[in-house]
């Protein structure tokens, strides 16, 4: 019976393997060996083992303020949309009384998301622009006479755009983690004399760390991997950890944009890994 | 590379064995059999044009099809996509639509095979700036990669540039232009005569420079030159010092907040320009005409140093062989046959087949795109809208003007490692 | 409120959060409007306010392109592709959810690898995989190699989703069907699957969503033609018209109704099954 069972759980894991091996674990190690070669203008990629690409990236200033720009701003955009994510969630699981009602609100969230991330962030220009809504709005009421510059091409910017784009991936996890917590828990702990907040504290916080992680390691990775999203929101006038990729790519300087890929992966996978210790999501399936 | 030499050969073969079936029956019947097959045949060919999305534009895909009988398609693609497109899966593309700079990497490639240039039929009748590399008589600009030095190979199969004029071609001449810098002449107040306006304090946070390193350099180290902030020995191949003095001062301007915006797409400076959040900046003759299709006055800025020149090529990949070959051949003569010159003249480019393009215009559209004459009646984009009056003369200047004063060349520099590493430090700054 | 007298009257707390909700839902689609707003634009072609000459033009030029790229063909691509991830990634990622409730050899080696698969940045998977399926002797398609690029990002999501799902299902439910004498379809039909298909539903939004609008990794993946978001992007790099916003407004559109005929159907199904008890 033991064995059986096992066999099935490496049939189960099967499919998801051999996908990540084909189109994932080949074409990076593929990315891998290229970074230890070296290019050649006009000539492309010259085989060799060299960490100079490696040595060249990190010893490069601009690459740590890069970082440190792009943790700032995964650290923002972390901090919102928790927020954001957690208290929403909240409201659908426990304030919103019809299961179907929950549900409508639910998918009111998701119906942007099906639209064009490059749609939905051009969609910003005609609001915060010099010209736009809010700026005319202001001063149409008189608020202030000059128009706010800072609203577009701005850090302020690309926060809006990454809050409008990715809290939905926190609010997925963490709804789907607090709708299984047992609601005559909250009951009992209120019964049992516990104040509003202590039952969110002690109880529904705890319960829904596992979606919680998955939300924030989303986060961290989306905000991390961008390059797209800052260079339009800010105008081109902030860079990302990868936006270098991107310029490499365009003369076909693989080495160094693949050396790039490999710190990134390397950075993000540590962080990630301190959220699995933080709070260990596989721990609670297997029982 | 030894792959695809092998996929080559296989399908030679194939093609031999299929052209002596073709043989039999232009034995077995009429005379005028053979030519019935090749039409026959040629009439099952897709051609897949592929390119950026300036050039490369459904209406010239949609008359292609009806003037030849078969049937030809785009592909849009962004430009880091084109090149690596073209140098990892070549047989996704049969025409590439590239700029001069990016057939220097695609060249040494192998990815492209040889224009038979004795199978052009109107080559003749191309201008010399691509051909001979020189312009009204006058040598054009060697600064930038200038089309001559990139148009010739010595064979067929060669991965290199040929020196001098030979029978082979690396690519058929596309569209061409000399660009400048957008203006709102309604809101900069006074006029504007030079590059070096786009560093002037008049103007701090009301610029704009493109966040393309390779192109937005070039307007970086003409508004430089022109300032005498730094000199350069040659602007179309500047040394890590000139590059790093560049961008130090491109640095210094952002931090004092010179520019509202680095433009990423096309798309972007219309908007910035119609907005009026940037009153002058790098900017492409189409989008200039998109501002003024709003009706909003924006002027494409003839200035005293001279234009920054670029141009295209239509490459055929080398896995074209057969009926694609031949389907290849006709489309590349179609391109440079009038249709497509008059169509593209009012997106703002031209030609390389200046008579031909002109004979497919109005004599108003004419005068007014090549000639340098005021409009006789309105003008029009490809799509209809007013872009000038009766009355308007073509900003920019006419054909010859601009050709004549090329000074630099959109180029991919031999320190172009260096210039991306640099330039993203002026990103992150 | 008197509809539910059991719960008693609404706390604050219900007030306050309802409002937050209220503005999070205006913020997502305050853009949204002003781009339903201007895909009315008239021939002007501003992307930005104000709107001039009002029409449907931009509409027109949507489904009958003369310029701007060819959304009707690329969304022919995207909507089968997003389809296909969509039902191969809950198939894989809800088996391989369950493969994660037991303890197995090499499941931490599997877990990471599924997680660099997300972190890895979506350009130069592009490339590898295009490499990949150059030495393969193969080119690239929307259905095979930007299929695999999208799983290889839509799996990790639907996995970890799954991990928050499955731990809602506790094995005592299983093991107590098992002792009543059920068998292990019925298990699974009558327990496991009424547990888990809110989950399910889940990974398939995001499954569909994540293919859909995926940029980076269709990048060098799809072949010679365009999926929307590249075609979008393509759009955005020649004279962008209010075209891309009529794309979004009837984006949204069909989204609406689509959620809508979800919803009724899922209401027309509750009230049936009432009515047979």
């Amino acid at each position: 019976m033991l064995k059986k069972t096992g066999l099935i759980t490496y049939l189960q894991v099967t499919p998801l393997t051999v996908v990540l091996v084909l189109f994932f674990v080949i074409p990076v190690a593929l990315v891998v060996v290229v970074s230890f070669f070296r290019y050649k203008m006009l000539v492309g990629l010259v085989p060799d083992f060299t960490f100079q690409n490696y040595a060249d990236l990190l010893s490069n200033p601009t690459t740590w303020s890069l970082y440190v720009s792009t943790i700032k701003f995964t650290l923002i955009v972390l901090l919102v949309t928790f927020v954001l994510g957690f208290w929403i969630s909240y409201f659908l699981v426990f304030h919103v009384r019809n299961l179907l009602t929950a549900i409508g609100l639910f998918l009111l969230c998701t119906v942007p998301f099906w639209t064009s991330t490059i749609i939905r962030m051009i969609s910003w220009r005609p609001v915060l622009g010099r010209e736009g809504l809010i700026n005319s709005g202001l001063q149409g009421a008189g608020i202030v006479d000059q128009p706010f510059d800072w609203l577009l091409f701005s850090d302020f910017s690309v926060v809006v755009a990454y809050v409008h784009l990715f809290t939905l991936f926190m609010i997925v996890p963490i709804f789907n983690s607090m709708a299984r917590i047992d609601k005559s828990l909250l009951e009992a702990a209120v019964d049992a004399g516990a104040t509003r907040w202590g039952v969110v504290w002690n109880v529904v916080l705890p319960l829904s760390k596992t979606g919680i992680a998955l939300g924030a390691l989303f986060v961290v990775t989306l905000v991390m991997g961008d390059f797209f999203v800052v260079t339009v929101m800010s105008g081109g006038l902030s860079g990302s950890a990868t936006s270098g990729i991107f310029n490499d790519l365009q003369f076909l300087n693989y080495p160094r944009a693949a050396a790039s890929a490999v710190i990134l992966l390397i950075v993000v996978l540590v962080i990630a890994a301190s959220i699995f210790r933080l709070v260990d999501v596989r721990k609670e399936l297997v029982r | 590379m030894k792959k695809a030499g092998e996929v080559t050969t296989t399908k030679t073969i194939s093609r031999r064995s299929i052209l002596k079936g073709g043989a039999a029956i232009v034995g077995a019947t009429a005379i005028t059999g053979f030519p019935t097959v090749w039409a026959q045949g040629l009439k099952d060919i897709t051609l897949n044009h592929t390119g950026m999305s300036y050039s490369t534009l459904a209406d010239i895909a949609r008359q292609a099809s009806q003037d030849l009988g078969f049937k030809v398609e785009m592909s849009v693609v962004d430009h880091p996509g084109l090149l690596n497109r073209l140098v990892n899966d070549p047989s996704s593309i049969d025409i590439a639509d590239m700029e001069i700079w990016q057939s220097k990497v695609a060249v040494p490639q192998g990815v492209l095979q040889g224009v038979d240039i004795a199978r052009i039929k109107n080559w003749g009748e191309l201008t010399p700036l691509f051909t001979d590399g020189v312009f009204a008589g006058k040598e054009v600009s060697r600064q930038g990669d200038s089309p001559f030095e990139f148009i010739y190979r010595d064979s067929k199969d060669a991965t290199s540039f040929a020196t001098g004029k030979t029978d082979w071609a690396n690519f058929c001449p596309g569209v061409y232009n000399a660009d400048t810098l957008g203006i709102r002449p309604d809101l900069t107040g006074r006029e504007i005569t030079s590059w070096a306006d786009l560093i002037s304090s008049d103007f701090k946070g009301k610029t704009a420079i493109q966040n393309i390193p390779t192109i937005g350099i070039m307007d970086a180290m003409m508004a430089m030159e022109a300032a005498g902030e730094v000199t350069y020995g040659d602007k179309g191949n500047p040394t890590q010092d000139e590059i790093s003095q560049t961008i130090a001062r491109l640095i210094e301007l952002k931090k004092a907040g010179h520019f509202r915006a680095l433009w990423n797409t096309f798309d972007e400076s219309v908007n910035l320009m119609a907005a009026g959040e940037v009153v002058i900046q790098s900017m492409w003759s189409p989008a200039v005409t998109a501002v003024r299709t709003q009706g909003i006055n924006c002027v494409y800025q003839p200035l005293k140093e001279g234009y920054r020149g670029w141009g295209n090529g239509l490459g055929m990949l080398s896995h074209l062989d057969g009926l694609k070959l031949d389907a290849a051949y006709e489309y590349l003569n179609w391109y440079n046959s009038g249709w497509v010159g008059g169509f593209i003249a009012k997106q703002g480019y031209y030609s390389a087949n200046p008579e031909s393009a002109k004979a497919a215009l109005t004599e108003n559209e004419r005068g007014f795109f090549y000639e340098g004459k005021a409009a006789t009646a309105d003008i029009t984009s490809p799509t209809g809208e007013k872009t000038n009056s009766i009355g308007e003369v073509r900003d920019g200047g006419s054909y010859e003007e601009r050709f004549a004063n090329v000074a630099v060349w959109n180029n991919l520099m031999d320190e172009a490692e260096f210039l991306y590493a640099k330039w993203n430090e002026f990103n992150a700054a | 409120m008197s509809a539910s007298p059991s719960y008693g009257s609404r706390p604050w707390t219900f007030y306050v959060l309802a409002t937050l909700f209220t503005l999070f839902v205006i913020f997502l689609y305050g853009p949204m409007i002003a781009v339903l707003i201007l895909s009315f634009q008239g021939p002007s072609a501003s992307l930005v306010f104000p709107l001039r000459d009002p029409s449907f033009m931009w509409f027109d030029e949507l489904f009958n392109p003369r310029r701007t790229g060819d959304v009707v063909g690329a969304f022919n691509r995207s909507l089968p592709l997003a389809i296909l991830v969509m039902f191969l990634t809950v198939l894989i990622s809800v088996t391989a959810g369950f493969a994660f409730r037991r303890r197995f050899k090499g499941a931490t080696a599997i877990f990471y690898t599924a997680i660099a698969s997300l972190i890895v940045p979506g350009l130069v998977l592009s490339i590898g995989t295009l490499v990949t399926f150059r030495y393969l002797g193969m080119s690239a398609n929307w259905y095979t190699s930007a299929l695999g690029a999208h799983l290889s990002w839509a799996l990790p999501f639907g996995l970890l989703i799954m991990f928050a799902v499955l731990g809602r299902l506790n094995p005592s439910y299983e093991e107590a069907a098992f002792d009543l004498g059920a068998t292990k379809w019925q298990i699974v039909k009558e327990v496991v699957v009424p547990i888990v298909f809110p989950g399910m539903i889940a990974v398939a939004l995001f499954g569909f969503t994540l293919s859909y609008d995926e940029f980076p990794r269709s990048w060098l993946t799809v072949g010679t033609k365009n999926t929307l978001p590249l075609e979008i992007w393509t759009m955005t790099t020649n004279v962008t018209s209010p075209a891309l916003y009529a794309l979004g407004a009837v984006t949204t559109f069909v989204s609406f109704i689509v959620i809508a005929v979800a919803l009724a159907s899922i209401i027309l199904i509750q009230r049936k099954r009432f009515r047979g008890k």
